[in-house]
């Protein structure tokens, strides 16, 4: 018994089947998919190969996309994301993303980190400025911006923004954190401090990260998924894909012999 | 052609080169050692640099091929076998030198039947023999030859253990030839040493190469 | 060689063409601008803004005119912005793209391209005669906003497709409503963009005349209109009306009136112009 206990709660995320389509065009063949809670990992392929798609389906941001759709189900702690009784608020909250490009609200600092909050009705001043304090620190970048909390967001560097929107995700304190290529508009030093701070923030998250970066993915993550046309083609340990890979698609891939 | 490929087409070359450099240092040490040919001995002793020079170039080849492509998947896997296979070929070079170098050193020609108790040729000819194995199993890339290599390796562990006992009994009856039996003593334990470095040598082949085998069960 | 320099030659010719196109609409504007000056500058005093109209050019005055205008310019403004913005939000945000929306967007955009009397015979036949506003400010004013509507809800979707999606995004992602998304994010990152459009579309309602006359504002309203359901009259039909007198002295109150207008449209102008420039410099997405 203490056994099928532990094996529900075994997963963090869990994909079943997943079809997925854009009008006719059948962008996810059938993706099943188990990811562990307190892990990195890492979506892999080239670009259009569903990685995106299938990182969004797990918050429901595709869900505003005319002529989307999908089947299959994903459940977030074994329950149904896509279930008729899900706030798709609620779950955002729960699962957090980051984008490509830094994407700071063009208000100050506190204002962005506070937004979640915010929208939650929260207005009382020093629980939001608690908040900011925490989820700064937790994104490295209190010590940088302390002394300028009402400054605007948008004259912080790249970098800097991205730790910004990392801070403004954790302030509503997720469960899951979705990345799309959170690093790939920044310079080395500011990507190495995105890839430290992945690694810290796996102690309290689940942390989903899409990357054109191979190196980042063998860095940061401890699983891989490499897509390939609407496929999971394979998904291992992080070692096993990069050191040997069981299928010659990924060993392609991952060595820049593609095509 | 990918630029990785031409770095590890120049790795492949060298290591080639340098098995069979290696190779036929030994079979010359065997030459030498057998018939008591210092001119050989020195020869080998010679070449020993080239050998040295060679394992730097490969160290240099693979370096520069983590540092500027970062390898993954067989590439990875190839340069970490390579390195390793390089500092393993070279160890047999050097104790190549070293038998050139007891060669040089011992007094007198040791008796032929000291040496067949010892089965001191047969010794010589399986290290060889070991070493041509990889060879052919490398140049074929056919990492089922490399396999062959391991019982030979016991073999050459079995005389090993056996040498001290008849070193010892000859010792004992022929007291004044203990200077030269130290020489043939650790000739033979440098062999067993061969066998050793060539076995790891079959061992990281076979771990580059073995995710190809699993790929063609796919 | 040949070709280049050729190539040169026109690149020339096409740079002093449109120097002269630039100076030839300047030069009309400013000769307009000097005569209405010449004509009634001297006539602009505070008689003028504060006396009634008057059978006598010297003592009549736009006081009824201004305050109509202004009557006008407050009642359009009430009516037609809060509208244009939620149909410009529906548009945009809430309505899928099927083509009854497609049919709705082509529409609107006819809208504004219909001549403004159009609206005032829809005004006549709606607010004045079935919904019994009678000649009022209230029908000017609806009639107005029936006529500015279709540029708000234009500029508005404008403003708010410029408004990044990487924003919109962020927001929903964050676990925000689209109602919490529009309202704390998009509004007020397209509220410059929004302001200009309403200015400049309040700006051209202020000097239409063609409408008002056909619901049948009057040119002669001897006292100020203090409510909605009052008749009244506008600075354009003043000087249209003050226009078409013969005596002289009604065309230097006609020109000095203009200037009044312009002044009034200008200021506003400006005020969208600053915005604009407000919206260029604020943000760099």
């Amino acid at each position: 018994m203490v056994n099928r206990v532990m094996e529900t709660n075994k997963f963090k995320i869990q994909a079943k089947d997943i079809h997925a389509y854009y009008g006719t065009h059948h962008v996810i063949k059938g993706i099943d998919m188990d990811i562990k809670p307190n892990s990195v990992t890492a979506f892999i392929g080239p670009s259009g190969c569903g990685k995106s798609t299938f990182l969004r389906l797990i918050n429901r941001m595709n869900d505003y996309i005319e002529g989307f759709t999908k089947t299959g189900d994903i459940l977030l702690d074994d329950k149904n994301i896509y279930a008729s009784n899900v706030q798709v608020e609620q779950l955002r909250k729960e699962v957090g993303m980051v984008f490509q490009k830094p994407n700071p609200f063009p208000k100050s600092i506190f204002e962005n980190v506070t937004y979640g909050l915010k929208i939650q009705g929260i207005t009382n001043k020093s629980d939001l400025e608690e908040t900011a304090e925490r989820s700064l620190r937790q994104a490295a970048l209190w010590e940088e911006v302390k002394d300028d909390l009402k400054k605007s967001a948008l004259a912080l560097s790249g970098g800097q923004q991205q730790r910004l929107c990392i801070a403004r995700t954790l302030a509503v304190e997720p469960s899951v954190i979705l990345m799309d290529e959170p690093a790939s508009a920044l310079d080395p030093i500011s990507t190495a401090k995105i890839e430290e701070l992945i690694f810290e923030l796996k102690e309290k998250y689940t942390i989903i990260i899409v990357t054109h970066n191979m190196q980042q993915a063998s860095r940061v993550s401890d699983r891989t998924a490499f897509f390939y046309m609407g496929e999971l083609i394979e998904y291992g340990k992080t070692k096993q894909i990069f050191l040997n890979p069981k299928k010659e698609k990924t060993e392609n891939y991952i060595s820049g012999r593609f095509g | 052609m990918n630029p990785i490929e031409v770095e590890i087409e120049k790795i492949n070359d060298a290591v080639l080169e340098m098995i069979e450099l290696v190779k036929a240092q030994l079979s010359r040490s065997r030459d030498s050692f057998m018939n008591s040919d210092e001119e050989l001995a020195h020869q080998i002793i010679h070449t020993e640099t080239r050998v040295n020079s060679l394992e730097l170039t490969i160290d240099k080849y693979c370096e520069n091929t983590i540092a500027r492509f970062s390898p993954v998947a067989t590439d990875l896997r190839f340069v970490v076998s390579m390195l390793k296979i390089n500092s393993d070929l070279e160890r047999i070079g050097d104790y190549a030198e070293s038998i050139a170098d007891y060669v040089l050193n011992i007094n007198h020609k040791l008796e032929k039947t000291l040496m067949d108790n010892v089965r001191t040729d047969e010794m010589f000819n399986l290290a060889i023999e070991m070493l041509e194995l990889i060879a052919d199993a490398y140049a074929t890339d056919n990492s089922k030859k490399m396999k062959k290599l391991f019982a030979k390796d016991k073999v050459l562990n079995q005389i090993n253990k056996e040498k001290s006992q008849v070193i010892a009994e000859y010792v004992l009856a022929n007291p004044s030839t203990i200077h030269d039996c130290l020489y043939l003593h650790s000739t033979i334990k440098k062999l067993e040493r061969v066998g050793d470095h060539a076995k790891n040598i079959a061992e990281n082949y076979i771990f580059y190469s073995d995710a190809k085998v699993l790929k063609h069960k796919k | 060689m040949i070709k280049a320099s050729t190539n040169q030659w026109k690149d020339q010719l096409f740079r002093i063409y449109g120097i002269g196109a630039t100076f030839f609409g300047l030069l009309i504007l400013g000769i307009f601008l000097v005569g209405i000056v010449i004509e009634g500058f001297s006539r602009l005093d505070f008689q003028f803004l504060s006396s009634l109209p008057s059978r006598l050019p010297g003592k009549a005055g736009i006081l009824t005119a201004w305050t109509g205008s202004l009557w006008i310019f407050g009642l359009t403004s009430i009516t037609s912005i809060p509208i244009g913005i939620g149909a410009a939000i529906w548009l945009e945000e809430y309505s899928k793209k099927n083509r009854l929306a497609n049919l709705l967007e082509i529409n609107i955009s006819n809208l504004a391209g219909i001549p403004s009397i159009i609206y005032g015979i829809l005004g006549l036949e709606i607010f004045v005669r079935m919904m019994k506003f009678g000649g009022s400010l209230l029908a000017g004013s609806f009639t107005l906003s029936l006529l500015i509507l279709p540029i708000i809800i234009v500029s508005t979707r404008e403003a708010l497709k410029a408004v990044p999606r990487s924003i919109i995004q962020a927001s929903l992602a964050m676990g925000a409503t689209r109602w919490q998304t529009i309202w704390l994010q998009q509004l007020p990152a397209a509220s410059s963009g929004i302001f200009t459009g309403i200015i400049l579309s309040l700006a051209r309602a202020i000097g239409e005349t063609a409408p008002l006359i056909v619901i049948g504002a009057l040119a002669y309203v001897p006292f100020v209109a203090k409510t909605p359901m009052d008749e009244f009259t506008v600075l354009p039909m003043q000087i249209f009306n003050w226009v078409s007198r013969p005596q002289h002295g009604f065309i230097v109150n006609a020109a000095a009136a203009i200037l009044v207008l312009l002044i009034f449209v200008f200021i506003m102008n400006g005020i969208a112009i600053y915005f604009r420039y407000k919206s260029s410099k604020k943000v760099k997405w």
